[in-house]
Formats: structure tokens, sequence, C-alpha cells
């Protein structure tokens, strides 16, 4: 659908791994998002998709995935990406089908939405319990500001 | 004339197997001279875990051991302990956890078919090669997959590490416009899992015939799921609770999984065995279909459970669909339990093969020791052998990179999880 976004928050409940969820269920209380119309947003939260994140594009022309991201990096740096940046490099696994791979094989089924990007902050490997780590708490707000940004060039108000 | 040479392969990492865990080989004079799986995954200690716990905590602790067959562990822990405390939840909760089970089997069977398996079949590196050339397949998988995740999450609240279950029951029954919707979706899908049957049988399976023993639950009257005596195709024929007197898990100093061994030897667990067994289990019109692609079972070549897997996902359309098309809610969703001191014994078929559970229980419910015996240990001495039987037959001549591509194919035949069996894969090679 033209000028639909569809955000999708892919985690799980384990400290940073949340972010994901805790990104969408924040961008789904945003103000500026509101303002661009209920109709052009939608929202998924997910916990461990695999394969099955394709069936989760809704036919949107626009899609957003956030997710926690393990790079190397310190904790709390942001990352934007898109599709082609992300590594293929990935071993598949019945248990483990990640991201990467999900959109690989995405893009062989022809599946992959017109305008795709993921936002992702790096996570403290170390991290335990069920809430996000200082780190990736105190990069938050900046994650939403972008994707609040970019949400507003993906679905312009008024555009259904 | 083959080349007879002494070599030595290692393959550190095994693509497309869960779990970490290596397949060493070495070759001496053309013969292999010494095989071993080496599994390295960190024992994962849940039995331990269990110890001191509260009998009801132990359906979500045992979902936790694996996130691809949750509900198998659960359906096995709660056999064990109703049985223990004399409780029946009545045949409707039964046929729904049967139901629960083939949402479980429809997805993990669709996820191996298609993202592991088929494409060794087909020449591909991975599934993301194949669907290039076979997309309407793997959509088709992806759909499936989705059917039977969708089954588990109205049973369980979620797909992945399900909470619905409870011993006595389910926290709670679905709801009847829900079930109508699965109706719907599951008779949409017999066409698609009858096609998936035609489509793996279809498929260039390499000839390999071995000698070994299928083990598998057995029924009076049903396909085996949920209960049933534990019978092989050779003398056995036991209830569940005589398990410990034939079967025996012995560690091995290269694997952190034990092997478990039927009176001594190894043997097959899994979706092929089941099949072996019971065949004429099956409803009518899914055995129709499986005789109609010209194949004949009992079989023993290991490259046809592709083809069981599909059987037995078109089973488990057509058993659910069956079963919610005779769904008029749970009067109770569970009953009440009083807990009782004793041993309980539960064995199930999860996707992988058969899964024992054992606990011992003291009289308040707390949980004194705990056994679980899962499918990926039972198969393993049976796939360190087939590896022996299968590479020499293909040829240890070929190069590393072949050889070590056969015997990922081999070992992905089991659709071993290394996660939950360790309590898997890189190929090294010796040739000297």
């Amino acid at each position: 659908m033209r000028g639909h976004l569809h955000i999708i928050g892919v985690g799980s409940p384990f400290g940073d791994d949340r972010l994901g969820w805790v990104a969408v269920e924040t961008l789904q209380g945003s103000a500026a998002l509101a303002a661009l119309g209920g109709g052009s947003l939608s929202f998924s939260i997910l916990d461990r998709p695999g394969t099955l994140l394709l069936a989760h594009w809704h036919d949107a022309d626009n899609v957003l995935v956030v997710d926690a991201v393990r790079s190397g990096a310190p904790p709390g740096t942001c990352h934007r990406l898109e599709p082609g940046e992300l590594s293929a490099f990935e071993s598949i696994s019945s248990h483990g089908f990640g991201l990467a791979s999900a959109l690989e094989l995405a893009r062989a089924l022809n599946d992959l939405p017109p305008h795709l990007v993921i936002y992702g902050i790096e996570i403290d490997p170390s991290g335990a319990g069920c809430s996000l780590s200082e780190p990736v708490r105190r990069s938050l707000p900046w994650l939403i500001q972008e994707i609040e940004r970019e949400a507003r060039v993906f679905a312009p108000p008024g555009v259904h | 004339m083959a080349e007879r040479r002494d070599i030595s392969i290692q393959v550190p990492v095994l693509a497309r197997v869960e779990g970490q865990g290596a397949l060493e080989l070495r070759i001496h004079n053309g013969v292999i001279e010494d095989l071993k799986l080496r599994i390295f995954e960190p024992p994962r200690m849940f039995e331990k875990l269990l110890e001191g716990r509260d009998y009801s905590e132990v359906p979500d602790i045992v979902a936790r051991i694996c996130g691809i067959c949750p509900a198998a562990y659960q359906m096995s822990a709660v056999q064990a302990i109703e049985a223990l405390f004399g409780v029946e939840p009545g045949p409707s909760v039964r046929a729904m956890r049967r139901v629960l089970y083939c949402g479980e089997w429809i997805q993990s069977h669709s996820l191996h078919i298609h993202m592991l398996a088929a494409p060794d079949f087909l020449g591909h590196a991975g599934v993301v090669q194949m669907a290039r050339d076979h997309a309407a397949e793997v959509r088709r998988g992806l759909r499936l997959q989705a059917l039977g995740n969708d089954i588990i999450r109205l049973f369980g609240g979620r797909s992945v590490h399900p909470v619905g279950v409870r011993v006595g029951g389910f926290h709670g029954a679905p709801a009847a416009v829900d079930v109508r919707s699965l109706r719907e979706q599951l008779r949409a899908a017999l066409p698609e899992a009858e096609a998936l049957v035609c489509w793996t049988a279809s498929l260039d399976l390499p000839e390999s015939g071995q000698e070994f023993t299928s083990v598998a639950l057995r029924h009076p009257e049903e396909y085996p799921m949920n209960r049933g005596r534990v019978v092989s195709d050779g003398m056995l024929d036991i209830s569940i609770d005589q398990f410990e007197t034939h079967f025996t898990e012995q560690q091995v100093p290269h694997s952190t999984a034990l092997h478990c061994l039927l009176d001594g030897r190894p043997y097959l667990v899994g979706p092929l065995a089941r099949l072996n067994l019971n065949r004429d289990r099956l409803p009518a019109p899914v055995r129709a279909v499986l005789d109609g692609t010209g194949m004949r079972f009992p079989c023993h070549n290991m490259n046809y459970s592709i083809v069981a897997r599909a059987v037995e996902i078109y089973f488990a359309v057509h058993e659910a669909l069956r079963l919610l098309e005779a769904y008029r809610g749970l009067e109770s969703p569970f009953v009440d339990v009083q807990p009782r001191a004793g041993t309980g014994f539960g064995c199930t078929e999860a996707p992988r093969g058969t899964l024992w559970h054992r606990y011992d229980v003291a009289r308040d419910g707390g949980i004194v020791r705990a056994r679980i015996v899962p499918p990926t240990s039972q198969n393993q001495a049976r796939i360190e052998a087939d590896l022996r039987q299968a590479l020499q037959a293909f040829g240890l001549e070929h190069e590393d990179a072949v050889l070590r591509q056969r015997g990922e194919m081999v070992i992905r035949n089991y659709d071993p999880c290394i996660s939950c069996a360790t309590h898997f894969i890189n190929l090294r090679v010796r040739r000297s």
C-alpha cells in the first residue's frame, strides 16, 4: 500500500533483546506518529519470528524494523541499516534464522518491501534479566526521534 | 580405482544444524578409522534446575528447553505428573492437546523440509538460493509453518515457549471464533499439504539402505503422538514406565550429550521410524496419498525422512481439522490436582522423535529428581553409524569439501537438535 508504513519490533523478553519491543511500544504512544494519521501506520511486536518475518509486511510499501544489534561497537551505539548492509553470513538452523537471513529469503522470493530500513542499538551482550541496560536505555530517545523523522518521510500526513 | 590415502577431515562448524558440534573423520588406507560426532554445546542442567521446583512450574520450565518443540516437552511432562497424581483431564482436553501437538509437528517439519533439508536434494547451498528457483514451494512451506505457529498460539498464548499448558489441562479454553478461523485455515491447507507430500516424493533422493532398528510409540487406534506403548521393529513392546530397563544413556568422551542405546545398540527415533512402525495408523486419505507416491514403507533409506515429515504434516493438518470440527468448547479447561509422592513417567512423540520424561515427586508436589531423554540423544549413536556407512559407500576419495557436504546431509536427515540434547557442526577430517 502506497504511503503505508509498518513498524516491526523484533525481540525477546530477555535483557537488551527487548529493545525492538520497547521501541515499538514507545512509538505506539508517539504524538508525532499519531499526527500522521492512524490509517497510514501499523505496528507489530514479534518474538523471534525467523522465517515468518516475511508474513508481517502486510503489503506495506514502507517497513521499519527495530531490532537489537551486535556488531562489536560499544553498547548504546545507534544503527540505521539498509537491507544490503546486513551481513548475509549468518548460520541458518531451525532455531536460529535471524533477521539477515529472513531479509535474504524475502529478496530471493521478491517479497522485500520497496522501502525497508532497519534501526537498532548496539546491545550489551553481558546484560541479563528483563530490562534494558543503561547504555541502551540512554540511546533509546535518539532512536525514537530518528524513526519519527523517517516515518514523516515514508508516510507523510494526508497520504493514506 | 579410488585413491587410497590417509586422510583426516575436520568439519569445525556444521551448517543448517541446530547447536554447537563438529564432525571428525580419520581415514587410513581408504577406510574410516575413526568417526566422531563431537558435541560441545554446554550442558544446560535442566534436570537439575527442576529439582526443588513445584510440580506446577514444570510445564513452563521444560518449555524453555527448546524453541521449536516446547509443546512436546510440556506434553511429556504433564503426562508424567498427571499419571502419578491419578488425574485424567478428560477427552476434550486430551483432544486439544493433540491439536496443539499437531501445530508443533506442522511448524517444525515444515521448517526443516524447506529451510534445511530440501536444498540438499535440489543442489542448492541453502534456502535463499533454492527460493530463486522454487519460490512457490518455499512460499507454501512458509504458509504451512505459519499455520503450525497459529495453532500453537491458539492453545499456548504465544508460539515461542507457549504458556497455555498446565498440569490438569489448559489455563484457558480457546474462543469459538478463533477455532472457527483456524478450521478455515486448516481446510485451505489440506491440498497444500497433500501437494507437499507429492513434491518431496518427486525429489531426486539418493538411494541408500542400512540396517537399523526403528523405535516409536504405538497406539491401538491413533497415529502416535501423545499416548502409546514404546515399540520397535524388533521384539520391543513395552509400557513407558519400563523404558529404563531397555534404554540406557551413557557418556562418551567426545560429546556433552549422552548416547542412548536400546539393549546396547543404536536405534532410530523420529518421523521415519514412526512411519515405519505406524503406517497402518494413518487415516485412509493420508495413506492413500502416501501409497500414490509409489514409495513403500517400512523404509531404511534415511534420505526418505523428508517424505516422512511431509506425510506427518499432511496427517497433522488432517487430524487437527478432525479434532477441531468436533470441538464444542471445554467444559472446564482443567481439573484440580492433588500432589502425591511417587514416580511418574511421560512419553510422547516430539517432531524429532520419542521424548521420555521421569519425575520423582515429594508428597508436597516438589520435584525430587527429573530425567529427560530427548530424541537427539537417542539418535546420536545411529547418526555416527549412518555416517560411517554412508561416507564409506559415497567414496572417501572425494575432496574434503564434498565429504563434508555429504556428511552434513546425512546428519541433517535426523534434524538433530543439539541444544535440546545437551546437553553441533564443524567437519574435521584427518587422512593419514
